[in-house]
């Protein structure tokens, strides 16, 4: 035994198990896999790792990464050990273990309580769960199925040792801990979690907040870890970056020479201003200030400036604001958040809550959004998906290799990767040769099978019907149903074998691994190329190449500028930020838009950049931003349809609760089942589908379908997202606001800055304060009192009681209820309050709003 | 030779070789039994079973206004109007095992292929006809957003406006209930306060000009004309009460809504408190589905009584149509599991030639023997009714899609 624990200890030094952040709190937690039956509950020998919490609650645990920073599953069931020593003050005390599935509680040694096992479940009939109940001193109610186990424990003032074991997931079982706990107090008295003094009570705020603390905790040390576990890894990348820089080093793209009276901010408007210069048209006006700031923030942040960052931007000094701020925001932590749903669109992510549908993947959103955050170089982005490796259902790039009902998955991923990072449109070529592209089914069908590992079936859905009697058909087909397809490249011309280098990563699968190679090589310049057209497009509006991911017959409208673009992406070690700082730095992007984008400018010799395309906000950054302008969380209930967890994540995955946009999921009520809409979901989703984003991502997208449409301004102006967003409840900035002294005007003032990111105008002002100052002088209400209460959904309803009349009549109630929107604060009087709403409405109702500027 | 037409030419002599009947209904009523309807159980009476071990139907069988053909006793209020309809008792398609699947199945007519994603008929309705006139959608519907409604390949514009309860209105169209037409006639000054200026400081931007010009006329569509049309208190009494619960109310806003100039109002059917399981009549949803059928049986009747009584009967078509139907088996549970080799579904008006039974199934209702129907011949038969050619091509991308596939319309029914 003891020399287990020095072998154990000797590992912690030379890899450290622990992170930083939870390793120096009192309770020892380890977690024990690969349990042998019988023994699930009293776990012997070395723990797969070790951390410490701050007290018995344990809502989250830390997730397992692979050397290359990917989500790993543990084997399920897998332990929890917690154990913790402390003194036990004298008189009569109740201890609590709380469980979803089975737990031990042992003190001193001797085992004192314990809880049942978790079953599956597999019915949609059940009643549903009575409501929680809530004891005289007001603990957290038991959840269902949770159990509560309760001690009498005479105190003694001496010291004790606990420890719990718990068992976690299982077949058939979500693979988490639900409200996992002990905890204890005097009788009658209300119960802190089992820890040091003060640690959090079992009441709903103590919990909830408990809860929160322990989110941000362990995302952190997440993070921490899995960088700690790649670092390896990413040193071999960098070392091929640097290996990179060498091969362009003497390759460099000659930027042109300063065109006289033509703006320049950097080598972008040099290649710009030869073409500007021929054509003798002038340039747009550069965007003032807060125009600039608003299109720059909801570029790389995805969010509209808040009033706040609209005075530090005017306080720095005027010649290098811009500069600055462009630095701020590319690192700020929302950049991550504003490339996920990109990502989604383009590489179709499309997780079902609800069982399988066509082409669900697992969600690799996380993996997209772990990737940004830890600037991971976009060469080893591509690498990873490629190898498709990880947790399916954490979402690592596994995830990516999902398509359930997809009669051959591999090579609906062949499609996407084409389509992505090749500029290959080899949809087509999914059922016969393409007609209209260079592309046999043969070419599609070998990449999958790159994909696939080994040779690839053609199946009989993949191809054109032949039968007797039909139609000669229209395309050429060079396969048949049933043939084999061996692993093979189809596309020398973008590159070759022998030019890919050695990739820094290991790998599963040797042929994804030099399909990936292939993709990312160095010398590749259409990888390199595509992306960076991808990026501009995002920022300008319009492509260098048109369409950015069908290639075929591509012809730039600037290849100098886009070859030395590429080439400054691949020497920056493939950071897009790099690029993306480039491309805000340009005077092209800081200049107003276009008025029309007139027929000329869709052919690549009449693209000119004048200025960039007037666009819209992308339905994530409208609601995104909807949420920030009027300072409210964004509220929504968990997107889970099995708060139980008594189903396993194949069949019902738990997208959590979201607090962004892209966190979104389908709600996938084929069925029709008011038991099964997610009303508060429903209300952000109706918003959010007006506005081109897609809750069921079937095949992938690069530009969406957002035109403008009646219903995007309707469900705006009257639909219940758009009423939960402007009233004026107390969890509302607007509300806190119209709360100070300040004058009318300036309240017009402040909210036009924190909506439109811009002063109104003095007719707009005039309005708005004449509108308000006659009810503004008695607007407040003396004493009242002031508390949010947050949107709810009963968790109590779930795929397993979807059928009963109880379910249905509880959602079809909240339903109407979210009508209504939030509760009005009582802190200002109806009189005013409706009119500050009216003023509200209205911005955020105006064509400025969803436009950039 | 653009590549559109390309293929267009190299497809068209498929078109050619099949005969179209051209019918004249203008709009389509889809009422919708999700879960999967019995069809020994409603439209297709078999010998009784005992609710346990004999197979059969549920419920005893009464005469209807077709001479020889029955339906099941909780359907009488329709029995004697189904000379103005016609049970297709001969539907047969190969997804029995998910609600999910087969859905999607019925409301698209096809597979779905993994490379692009079929539209839903009231997609290609929309696309086919449009609104009857530019104030109202072309495509309403009544029960939860998803992808088996969705538009596809045909992208957004032929989505719908869509509305879950009678009582909470179509999303996004009705005014919040806190606001009057005081606070909505202020807003809106503000608002064009508000929009003057931006355009003021963009005379010549064409995209804020669109948008300024797509905000005008959504006001438009959120005005009186069309909203009135959701106020069923403008209907007596007498009607109302006449159709029913809320899936009645629901019947009764289809046809207010095709008489305001929609095209496909589809309406769902999926209550489940009435018996517990809605159509999904696995065990104990067995015991109450007469229930169910009784709401159906009034709904519909009223409805094809109304819209007779305003001359609308013989332009519009009402379906009654479900993913799958159910075998006369009982299981442990006394219910019914899925069958999809053999189940009904209804076409009712649309100048169809009504008072007709299409197909046959055996003595107890397991398999189709007489006259098989397909789901793309099903959809084939909607869209001739409404004069859309159902071998048509549409366009995803370059690729050209048929409407149906390879649909042949139920000849029988056209004159």
């Amino acid at each position: 035994m003891l020399h287990k624990l020095v072998t154990l200890l000797t590992l912690a030094a030379a890899s450290p198990l622990s992170a930083g952040l939870l390793d120096k709190s009192p309770v020892r937690v380890e977690i024990f896999e690969n349990l042998p039956p019988g023994t699930e509950l009293s776990p012997t020998g070395a723990p797969a790792y070790q951390y410490t919490e701050s007290a018995f609650g344990f809502p989250r645990l830390p997730l397992k990464y692979s050397a290359e920073a990917l989500p790993q599953d543990r084997s399920v069931p897998f332990a929890l050990r917690a154990s913790f020593e402390r003194v036990i003050p004298a008189g009569p005390h109740r201890f609590r273990l709380r469980a979803r599935g089975a737990a031990r509680l042992l003190i001193d040694g001797v085992e004192v309580a314990k809880t049942n096992k978790q079953k599956p479940n597999t019915t949609g009939d059940d009643p549903v769960p009575e409501p929680p109940v809530r004891d005289e001193t007001g603990h957290r109610p038991l959840t269902h199925p949770h159990q509560d186990v309760f001690l009498n424990f005479p105190g003694d003032g001496k010291p004790h040792t606990f420890a719990l074991i718990a068992l976690i997931g299982g077949k058939g079982l979500m693979p988490t801990p639900g409200e996992l706990a002990v905890s204890f107090g005097k009788p009658g008295e209300l119960e802190h979690l089992l820890g040091p003094d003060n640690s959090p009570r079992l009441t709903d705020l103590g919990w909830e907040t408990h809860v929160a603390q322990q989110e941000t905790l362990h995302r952190q040390a997440d993070r921490e870890r899995r960088l700690e576990a790649s670092r390896e890894v990413s040193a071999r990348w960098n070392t091929r970056h640097d290996e990179a820089r060498a091969f362009y080093k003497d390759r460099h793209v000659p930027i042109p020479a300063a065109t006289p009276n033509l703006p320049a901010n950097n080598a972008i408007d040099h290649f710009l201003n030869t073409k500007l210069k021929a054509a003798a048209l002038a340039p747009r006006p550069l965007t003032d200030d807060l125009e600039f700031l608003r299109r720059l923030s909801l570029d790389s942040t995805g969010l509209i400036p808040t009033a706040d960052e609209i005075r530090a931007f005017q306080s720095l000094p005027a010649a290098t604001r811009r500069a600055k701020t462009i630095d701020r925001l590319l690192n700020h932590p929302d950049w991550a958040d504003n490339w996920v749903s990109y990502w989604q669109d383009v590489l179709a992510e499309n997780p079902g809550i609800l069982k399988p549908d066509l082409n669900n993947t697992g969600p690799f959103r996380y993996w997209i959004h772990q990737s940004f955050s830890d600037g991971i170089p976009f060469d080893r982005f591509v690498t990873e998906l490629v190898q498709m490796e990880g947790s399916v259902h954490l979402g690592a790039p596994a995830a990516f290799s999902q398509a359930t009902l997809n009669d051959a998955p591999m090579a609906a991923k062949a499609e996407i990767l084409g389509l992505a990072f090749l500029g290959t449109k080899l949809g087509c070529a999914r059922c016969h040769d393409a007609p209209f592209h260079p592309y046999k089914q043969q070419d599609l069908f070998s990449m999958a099978a790159m994909l696939n590992g080994k040779a690839l079936k053609l199946p009989v859905a993949s191809t054109v019907p032949l039968g007797e009697g039909s139609r000669k058909p229209a395309v050429s087909i060079s396969l048949k149903a049933g043939e084999a397809i061996n692993p093979g490249w189809a596309f020398n011309d973008l590159i070759r074998h022998d030019e890919t280098g050695s990739l820094p990563t290991e790998g599963k699968v040797e042929s994804r691994r030099t399909l990936a190679g292939l993709i990312v090589s160095p010398k590749n310049e259409r990888f390199a190329q595509v992306v960076v057209n991808r990026v501009w497009k995002r920022y300008f509006g319009i492509g260098i190449v048109e369409p950015v991911d069908d290639w075929a017959f591509a012809k730039p409208s600037h290849p100098e500028l886009m070859q030395f673009l590429a080439r400054e992406f691949v020497t920056s070690g493939y950071d897009l930020k790099h690029l993306a700082r480039l491309i805000f730095s340009s005077h092209a992007y800081q200049r107003r838009p276009l008025e029309s984008l007139a027929a000329t400018q869709l052919s690549p010799q009449n693209r000119l950049f004048a200025g960039p395309v007037r666009r819209k906000l992308s339905a994530e950054q409208l609601v995104d931003s909807l949420h920030r302008a009027v300072g409210k969380a964004f509220e929504c209930e968990d997107l889970n349809l099995n708060p139980a967890g008594d189903r396993p994540p194949a069949q019902f995955l738990n997208m959590g609760k979201p607090s962004r946009s892209w966190q979104m999921t389908a709600l996938s009520n084929e069925r029709d089942r008011p038991a099964l809409a997610l009303p508060i979901a429903q209300a952000l989703i109706d918003v959010l589908t007006n506005y081109g984003w897609r809750q069921s991502r079937q095949n992938p997208s690069t530009t969406r379908d957002d035109g403008a449409s009646p219903m995007q301004t309707l469900i705006l102006a009257n639909g219940v997202l758009g009423t939960r967003i402007l009233r004026l409840s107390d969890d509302s900035a607007f509300t806190d606001l119209a709360l100070l002294d300040l004058p009318v005007e300036k309240l017009v003032e402040e909210a036009f800055l924190r909506i439109l990111s811009r002063p109104p105008t003095a007719t707009e002002i005039t309005a708005m304060a004449n509108l308000l100052r006659p009810a503004y002088a008695t607007r407040k209400v003396a004493g009242a009192q002031t508390g949010y209460a947050a949107l709810k959904s009963d968790n109590r309803v779930s795929w397993s009681n979807h059928l009963s009349a109880e379910a249905t009549l509880i959602r079809m109630d909240e339903e109407k209820k979210m009508r209504l929107g939030a509760e009005p604060t009582k802190r200002l009087k109806t009189e005013f309050r409706v009119l500050f709403e009216d003023a509200l409405w209205a911005m955020l109702n105006s064509p400025e709003f969803v436009l950039l500027p | 030779m653009k590549r559109r037409d390309f293929l267009a030419a190299s497809t068209a002599t498929l078109a050619t070789a099949a005969h179209v009947p051209k019918g004249k209904a203008d709009a389509c009523i889809f009422l919708w039994l999700g879960g999967g309807a019995a069809h020994m159980d409603t439209f297709d009476p078999k010998p009784l079973g005992d609710g346990k071990k004999v197979a059969g139907s549920y419920y005893k069988a009464i005469n209807t206004a077709i001479k020889g053909e029955q339906v099941c006793e909780h359907l009488h209020r329709t029995a004697p109007l189904m000379d103005r309809a016609i049970a297709v008792r001969s539907i047969m398609h190969d997804i029995s095992g998910e609600h999910a699947a087969a859905a999607n199945l019925v409301h698209t007519g096809r597979k779905p292929s993994g490379t692009i994603i079929y539209p839903a008929i009231g997609s290609i309705v929309s696309n086919q006809l449009g609104a009857k006139t530019a104030e109202v959608p072309p495509y309403v519907v009544m029960g939860y957003p998803s992808i088996i409604r969705d538009p596809g390949f045909l992208g957004a514009r032929y989505g719908y406006i869509y509305l879950t309860q009678i009582e909470t209105g179509p999303a996004g169209l009705l005014r919040p209930p806190d606001v009057d037409l005081n606070r909505e006639d202020r807003r809106e000054t503000l608002l064009a306060k508000i929009r003057e200026e931006y355009t003021k400081r963009h005379p010549k931007d064409q995209t804020v000009l669109q948008q300024e010009a797509i905000t005008t006329s959504a006001y438009k569509l959120a005005g009186p004309k069309f909203l009135n049309v959701f106020d069923l208190a403008r209907e007596s009494s007498t009607l109302r009460e006449s159709y029913g619960g809320e899936f009645g109310q629901r019947c009764l806003l289809a046809r207010r809504l095709v008489q305001s100039g929609v095209r496909f109002v589809e309406v769902s059917h999926n209550l489940n408190f009435l018996n517990g399981s809605g159509w999904d009549t696995h065990n104990d949803g067995q015991v109450k589905q007469h229930l169910l059928i009784e709401e159906l049986d009034k709904a519909f009747s009223s409805l094809l009584i109304d819209l007779e009584k305003n001359k609308m009967l013989d332009t519009t078509l009402v379906v009654i149509a479900t993913e799958f139907g159910r075998p006369p088996d009982f299981d442990a549970g006394g219910g019914r599991g899925h069958q999809s080799a053999g189940f009904s579904m209804v076409l009712a008006g649309g100048g169809l030639k009504t008072g007709q039974v299409i197909g046959r199934t055996d003595e107890v209702g397991r398999k189709v023997v007489d006259r098989p129907v397909s789901i793309p011949d099903f959809h084939a038969t909607i869209h001739c009714a409404l004069g859309i050619d159902p071998h048509k091509n549409l366009y995803a991308g370059d690729r050209p899609v048929p409407i149906t596939d390879r649909g042949t319309p139920i000849a029988e029914l056209f004159a």
